[in-house]
């Protein structure tokens, strides 16, 4: 028994060793650029692109699409030889959504497989994790997803591709009022940076122009929201903003209709994800919320990424797709502005003006934050509509 | 010269190491089950980080302070769940560690969920390395003394301390004292090297990470709470290689170890024993008391 | 709204419960903390979700499958995980158990996939309202199906020559094992029906919350675990009352003290109970022998 043991202990301390020596495997060449064919002098030079972000634990579903837009951009590149000579090589690092976790992933990038730029990470936490690592590296980063109020001051290295959660929220909320004539606001909002940002912004708006009943909290990954609904249906208010991701959006929606409580429900760029309909069904039907991206967009960009996106990964791109395909599509730009090195690529994202993108024209600003429109949508018979 | 990444991954191990020897005290050699160690490691994170911060300490002390907060907490939670045995004390303190990060979640003062950013870096590889040595001095002086040998009757029969004369809840509540002083320690390390700290890291996976590091490396063995800390810090990144399959052959991992080596990588076995020298006998022994619990 | 309140909690307090049983009844024998039932009742969810719309099996057909998928799951991780390691130390025991847990978790992540799957509801929605009190069709289901699977499993338990024999294990493994009783059996039916209670309650978690995801164990599984401890782990009725009363807890922080305390509040009423109940509610006096 004890030999048996033994012998396994061994077995496993070899299988340890083994993972060791075979070591970053990972790189996963992103297939699309030619073997150069007989005949052809010119060199390809591999240039590496990381992307940080939970693959797995409760955000995966988040990081996995940042990392499958990134690897489309990147292919896509690759196919049409954009940056000549160039081969953009894809490795993607795991945070589990911890972001002492992603702080290792983003170490890991820099040090160890020496990448030029880095499309990360994904919750506020990871990217307020990484900002002093790339800092100190002086390694370029954009957070596609990343909304947490200042994260890039101060950091002339990281930079960031979406909505600022006060712009959208305050629109949103004078939209609400003016356009749509609502009065009284409920507010229910997920305890996390985003939830936290969007509710200050839309209450503060809303408290100018309305009145806001009640403010209630959930945590993230939160399924049963019925005593947060029946507090708030008590108060009677015209509108629910729910401040939060697409699953619970839905599910908060499913179970107001659970309670018998029809209220117009208010959301922000968090809701935009296909599976929002699916969840929600019915009772997500009339709900309201400010977006960076539409894929009904007629714009051929956006239906050629929506088609090739949902052949390769069988579902629709959400929100955070459509943004990381837009970061990855502004680096792409700056590498065929400016070169492809670290220094470079900086500063090409520093000076991203009007940039055409799939989440509308987009232009980072000194601090890094980003300029964007912001669309109004409607989810209308199991659809997006958009409405402004 | 050693790279950034290597150096990270080695501080991480000696923060670990922090956690888990500290840990080892309160499970491994008094047998009380806490699943709230990152509580401690939180309360002394924050603290340390709002001294820096908020009130302009200079490092060492900002890092003592997060320690004594912790450490205090650790007496006043001590002492009303410390009369709590097994399985109701490991989920009372679970229940506390929740609390607490809930607590963080929501203070103005900590940043609430958008987390606490721009802490000075003022944790070095020297730091960590002078940090581990200091905690495994003061436990192994705790360990070789009348204290130490308190608290391991308490683990072996609790009733029988009792009755030797052995005052078991006050001795108790010194080594989740003691356990969640260093916890804070190894906190303050964590945020001023991060420069950034949010709760979200400090929840009950964390503390069953810490708790895993212990029973792996062998109950009451610091040698080997020390191995087990080393081993879980450095397999997840090891297993980058993996990458889908990560988790996944690290949960397996687990299990086969656990399979392999119940009584932990040093933890003695119940037919060995008697081998090893006589003065490193109570720093160094497996325990496999727990059974009783 | 109080009652209205009490209702809520009292749902999601039967679902807790339906969770704690699996804990309590695998404690009661081998006194493990099964760390990885969270995952058994995510894998229920999965297999009565999968069943339900990508096979159109009748919804009371599959949740019966589930439950007999997710007990064949529970055996096979008794097996592997737990059973080498029953002369062993228990947290040796409860590490195996945690690695378990987080294989079977990026087991289905890895097959499923993190996006979430929609577990539409087999029954036509419908809300019986009256002035103080608003409930769903759906939600009396819940109600009604956790509440017959907990008095099955009493009769079980209590009445039948296996729950008999469950019973007497319990007690004092070595002993039944001399009155022949097969110890390993009895083991191997306690992870089957635990895990089958388990699976139960995620497929309705599923179809009330409308979805099914690979991390749906974590949280639900915390929570079972501390009200099987709140009810005194190891007891049937405590878990029971232990899962109602944690569900309770929550709602009413919820909707009196505040949504942003609503874990913490619950664990306090925890650690209170505790505080005057050092063994739970139902947990007996535990007399230590010199």
């Amino acid at each position: 028994m004890k030999k048996y043991r033994l012998t396994m202990f061994i077995v496993l301390v070899l299988c340890m060793a083994l993972l060791l020596t075979s070591g970053c495997s990972t790189q996963q060449a992103a297939p699309g650029t030619q073997e150069p064919e007989e005949g052809t002098v010119e060199e390809t030079v591999d240039v590496k692109v990381g992307t940080v972000g939970p693959l797995t634990g409760g955000a995966a579903t988040y990081g996995l699409s940042v990392s499958n837009a990134v690897q489309i951009a990147l292919e896509e590149a690759n196919e049409n030889n954009e940056i000549p000579g160039v081969n953009l090589v894809q490795i993607s690092e795991d945070s589990e959504g911890d972001w002492s976790k992603a702080a290792n992933a983003f170490s890991k990038l820099i040090d160890q497989d020496n990448v030029n730029v880095i499309i990360g990470a994904v919750l506020s936490s990871e990217t307020a994790a990484g900002g002093p690592i790339v800092m100190d590296g002086e390694v370029p980063t954009i957070s596609p997803t990343s909304t947490a109020t200042g994260l890039t001051e101060g950091n002339p290295y990281l930079f960031r591709n979406c909505l600022s959660d006060e712009v959208q929220a305050s629109q949103l909320a004078e939209y609400a009022v003016t356009e749509l004539g609502l009065k009284r606001f409920a507010i229910l909002y997920t305890n996390n940076d985003y939830g936290v940002a969007l509710k200050d912004a839309f209450e503060a708006t809303a408290k100018e122009k309305a009145e806001v009943v009640a403010v209630e909290a959930f945590m993230d990954g939160d399924e049963h929201f019925r005593p947060q609904l029946t507090s708030i249906q008590q108060k009677e208010p015209d509108a629910v903003f729910v401040a939060g991701y697409y699953t619970e959006a839905a599910k908060i929606a499913q179970q107001a209709a659970e309670q018998a409580m029809s209220i117009q429900i208010l959301g922000a760029d968090g809701f935009y994800s296909p599976v929002l309909v699916e969840i929600g069904q019915d009772a997500i039907e009339g709900a309201t919320f400010t977006a960076g991206f539409f894929s009904a967009d007629p714009n051929p960009v956006v239906q050629s990424f929506v088609a090739r996106y949902t052949e390769l990964f069988g579902e629709e791109p959400d929100m955070f797709a459509a943004q990381a395909y837009d970061a990855a599509r502004i680096v792409i730009e700056a590498m065929k502005q400016n070169g492809t090195d670290r220094q470079a690529i900086r500063d090409g994202l520093a000076e991203t003006k009007d940039f055409p993108g799939i989440t509308g024209l987009t232009s980072i600003d000194e601090e890094g934050d980003t300029l964007k429109e912001v669309l109004i949508l409607k989810v209308v018979d199991g659809a997006f509509q958009r409405l402004r | 010269m050693i790279s950034t990444y290597y150096l990270q991954i080695i501080i991480l191990a000696g923060i670990n190491i922090i956690m888990a020897t500290s840990l080892n005290l309160i499970v491994g050699y008094t047998g009380q089950l806490s699943i709230g160690h990152a509580a401690f490691m939180s309360l002394g994170a924050y603290a340390s980080a709002i001294a820096t911060l908020h009130l302009g300490f200079p490092f060492i002390a900002a890092l003592l302070f997060g320690a004594v907060v912790a450490g205090l907490f650790g007496v006043l939670v001590g002492i009303p769940t410390l009369r709590l045995k097994g399985d109701y004390l490991a989920i009372a303190t679970l229940g506390f560690g929740e609390i607490v990060r809930i607590i963080f979640l929501n203070l103005q003062i900590t940043g609430g969920a958008v987390g606490l950013r721009g802490i000075p870096k003022q944790t070095t590889l020297l730091w960590v390395i002078a940090a581990a040595i200091f905690t495994l001095f003061v436990l192994r002086r705790i360990l070789n003394s009348r204290v130490g040998r308190a608290l391991i009757a308490i683990r072996e029969d609790e009733t029988a301390a009792e009755s030797m004369g052995i005052n078991t809840m006050y001795f108790k509540t010194l080594s989740f004292g003691v356990g969640a002083f260093f916890a804070g320690f190894g906190g303050g390390l964590f945020a001023h090297y991060f420069r950034y700290i949010h709760p979200n890291v400090f929840g009950f996976m964390r503390s069953i990470e810490h708790l895993c590091m212990v029973v792996l490396g062998g109950l009451g063995n610091m040698w080997g709470a020390m191995l087990g800390a080393v081993a879980l810090t450095a397999i997840p990144e090891l297993l980058r290689a993996g990458a889908e399959y990560r988790l996944l052959a690290y949960g397996a991992i687990l299990v086969l170890m656990m399979r392999a080596r119940p009584q932990g990588l040093l933890g003695e076995s119940e037919q060995t024993g008697g081998s090893i020298r006589r003065k490193i006998r109570i720093f160094s022994r497996g325990a496999d008391t727990l059974k009783k619990t | 709204m109080f009652i209205q309140q009490l209702v809520n909690g009292i749902i999601l307090g039967s679902i807790y419960s339906l969770i704690a049983l699996g804990y309590t009844m695998v404690y009661g024998i081998i006194m493990l903390i099964n760390f990885a039932h969270g995952e058994i009742y995510m894998f229920g969810a999965f297999a009565g979700m999968i069943l339900v719309v990508f096979y159109n099996v009748p919804f009371f057909l599959a949740f019966l499958l589930a439950m007999a998928f997710a007990g064949l799951v529970g055996l096979t991780v008794e097996y592997l995980a737990y059973r080498p390691l029953r002369r062993s130390s228990r947290l040796a025991a409860l590490i195996s158990a945690i690695g378990a847990s987080i294989f079977l978790q990026n087991l289905a992540l890895l097959i499923m996939g993190a996006r979430p799957y929609t577990f539409p509801s087999p029954f036509i929605p419908k809300v019986y309202q009256t002035s103080f009190l608003t409930i769903s069709k759906l939600e009396l289901i819940i109600l009604a199906i956790s509440f017959l699977l907990m008095f099955a499993l009493t009769f079980f338990i209590q009445k039948t020559k296996i729950g008999k024999a469950m019973r007497a294990a319990a007690q004092d493994m070595d002993t039944a094992s001399l009155m022949g009783i097969n110890v390993n059996l009895i083991i191997s039916i306690t992870f089957l029906v635990g895990s089958a209670l388990g699976a139960a309650a995620g497929v309705m978690v599923g179809i009330y919350f409308r979805t099914v995801t690979p991390m749906m164990g974590l949280m639900p599984g915390l929570k079972g675990f501390v009200a099987a401890v709140l009810g005194g782990i190891g007891r049937i009725p405590g878990a029971m009352l232990g899962g109602l009363l944690l569900g309770v807890a929550e709602v009413m922080a919820a909707a009196y003290i505040s949504s942003q305390y609503r874990d913490a509040a619950a664990f306090a009423i925890l650690i209170l109970v505790l505080f005057f109940k050092p063994t739970g509610l139902m947990g007996s006096f535990m007399q230590e022998k010199v």
